[in-house]
């Protein structure tokens, strides 16, 4: 019987492709904000999950995200490494300063020194060059976002220069790190170079990077090492989930979750509001059907295959067009860290199923109220 | 609910209204619909319910289907009082005993004449393919054969009548009820659907109800119960064509 329902459905091209293409925007609309959203909080943790070697980051006590650079004191290293279940420590130093070029391109820079000879904390992913390549002095590694806006309209390539605080920092590579959360361009180089151009801070470790012995649990030894050095350590999961609230709860999700239950709200209301009007119009079929002995339970399934087909078309359309839009945006270097997450497009039109299939359950209330007899009016 | 068994020699009514009243509204907005109507239709035979607009006909026979219960008095179909049964085994016992015939004919504008002719058993659960081998070989009985793939809005009126009387009796029923099945039909058309269903319904062991006011076709009929004011008021008898006084109830 269900594919009866089906032909009834496509017989109303109006109404079938209405609520088709109101299922699309609102899975598209959903999508494309949930989408945002998502991205903008997973990169406020890129570059602590860029950073595979280590699984514990230890820093001051107050600093809640990567991008609140408070340096600890240097002789904290040493404490850490000498902390039981530490197999290894290493520092990695942050800096936000300004920088240029000889075109005249200026912009405030995220650089980020790490240890000369572990090299820990360089990303795993070149474009171009060699990540070793910063061991030599005064090179820099910078990310694609960063060579676009220094360079605009010129071709990936190595070998220019970057002027940091009068000193001349030459381009070796081209990473592929993960967009930060700020949109600043983003270098890593040696410790060595980078603590020459540490200017405002006599410290120069911000963050200790370690690795737990195998065999240790990762967040009893960041217990071990919160005790000795009276600073923050935890492991990476934590420090990204801590980065993630932190920005997470400073109210622009707010802004995007309102758009969401918009496109949600409308895009069931649409659809809803369409389909009980096909029900209505289908009225007297609907009646019929019962009087030639369909029941209730039939009815019911005929009208889930229908809402099922609208759904299933609909959020096809809107996240094929939420992933396109997706990819497109990609394309800028900047929010080259923006996608669509599986959980989001499942999540996505999940909801919008619920939602919608309450709305079918009020049509189909009206036609289990339907009364057979009209048929003979 | 399966369908009711027959039983051969039996010759009891296939439906028997007893005292039936209907009434719809409360208060000031009652209204009195059907008053005490008798009423019995035969096995084997055609019985046409005639009379005006507002008598209580459609009434009588939404009754007799099961559409709707009685206010006071009983209406039996196959010995079964179809006020009794649950709304789910109502269904049930329309799906497997009764067939309709309706003024407009009711066709699901989306299907072609083989689905809609085929309807009945696809309810039922039989399998696509074989319900709608079996609508073909009907319609094909009927004169549509070449029409199966058509939809209703590129049928005439009488091929629309015929995919809807292929629809009642698809299912094989003992029951067949017709609503006005040639009031929108031009004379010829009406004929030709008249005919049809009084060599093609008319069974043993099936009755066909017919309600009717367009008296061109009640020479079709073998028993003719005329209704006013809620009532049965008189009976005509086939080939006599003179209305008796006295109602026509119970054997």
């Amino acid at each position: 019987m269900n594919w009866l329902g089906l032909l009834m459905l496509r017989h109303d091209r109006a109404k079938f492709g209405a609520m088709i293409v109101a299922v699309a925007l609102a899975v598209f609309l959903m999508q494309n904000q949930a989408a945002i959203l998502s991205s903008i909080l997973l990169m406020t943790a890129s570059q602590i999950r860029d950073v595979e070697e280590a699984n514990l980051w230890v820093t001051e006590p107050d600093v809640e995200c990567f991008d609140q650079a408070k340096p600890v004191r240097d002789i904290a290293l040493h404490t850490v490494r000498g902390t039981p279940g530490v197999a290894w420590a290493m520092p990695l130093l942050k800096i936000d300063t300004l920088a240029r070029t000889r075109g005249g391109k200026l912009s405030t820079v995220c650089l980020l020194g790490v240890e000369d000879s572990s090299l820990v904390g360089l990303p795993r992913r070149m474009r171009l060059g060699k990540a070793e390549s910063v061991r030599e002095r005064d090179t820099v590694l910078i990310d694609p976002g960063g060579f676009s806006l220094f360079f605009p309209g010129e071709p990936p390539s190595l070998g220019k220069t970057i002027q940091i605080h009068n000193r001349t920092l030459r381009v070796v590579g081209i990473s592929d790190a993960s967009p930060p959360f700020t949109g600043l361009p983003l270098l890593h180089t040696s410790r060595t170079t980078a603590a020459q151009l540490n200017v405002a801070e006599e410290r120069s470790t911000t963050f200790i990077l370690a690795r737990s012995k195998p065999g240790e649990a990762p967040d009893e030894v960041c217990l071990r090492i919160a005790e000795r050095t009276r600073l923050r350590a935890r492991t990476t999961d934590g420090f990204a989930r801590d980065a993630m609230w932190f920005y997470g709860s400073q109210g622009v999700p707010m802004l995007f979750m309102v758009t969401i239950a918009i496109g949600l709200v409308v895009g069931a209301a649409i659809t809803g509001q369409t389909f009980l009007m096909f029900v209505k119009e289908n009225a007297r079929s609907l009646a019929m059907l019962k009087v030639v002995g369909t029941t209730h339970t039939q009815l019911g399934w005929m009208m889930a295959a229908q809402a099922g087909l609208i759904l299933f078309l609909g959020s096809c359309i809107g996240s094929g067009l939420a992933a396109a839009v997706c990819e497109l945006m990609r394309q800028q270097p900047f929010l080259r860290g923006l996608y669509l997450p599986v959980w989001v497009a499942v999540w996505t039109c999940l909801s919008l199923a619920i939602v919608t299939g309450g709305a079918v359950v009020l049509s189909f209330r009206q036609v289990q109220r339907l009364e057979p007899a009209s048929v003979f009016r | 609910m399966n369908p009711v068994p027959e039983t051969p020699g039996s010759r009891s009514p296939a439906v028997r209204c007893t005292g039936v009243y209907k009434h719809f509204g409360e208060g000031e907005a009652r209204t009195e619909v059907l008053r005490g109507v008798e009423f019995t239709g035969d096995l084997g035979k055609l019985s046409f319910i005639v009379g005006p607009s507002g008598c209580g006909k459609t009434t009588l026979i939404s009754l007799i289907a099961g559409l709707l219960s009685p206010s006071a008095g009983r209406v039996e179909v196959f010995g079964r009082s179809t006020a009794d049964l649950s709304s789910e085994n109502q269904t049930l016992f329309r799906r497997h005993n009764l067939g309709f015939v309706f003024q407009q004919y009711n066709l699901l504008a989306a299907l072609t004449a083989a689905q809609n002719a085929a309807l009945p058993l696809l309810t039922a659960g039989v399998p696509r393919r074989e319900a709608l081998r079996r609508a073909g070989e009907l319609l094909d009985r009927l004169g549509l054969g070449n029409r199966l793939e058509a939809h209703p809005r590129e049928l005439s009126g009488g091929q629309q009548q015929r995919v809807a009387l292929a629809r009642a009796l698809i299912h094989e029923p003992r029951l067949i009820i017709c609503d006005e099945p040639t009031a929108a039909l031009d004379h010829a058309s009406g004929e030709s659907v008249m005919s049809l269903l009084a060599t093609a319904a008319v069974h043993p062991d099936r009755a066909v109800i017919v309600v009717t006011h367009d008296t061109r076709v009640y020479h079709f009929a073998d028993a003719i119960a005329h209704m006013d004011d809620g009532r049965i008021v008189s009976w005509e008898s086939p080939g006599s064509r003179k209305p008796s006084a006295q109602p026509r109830p119970s054997p």
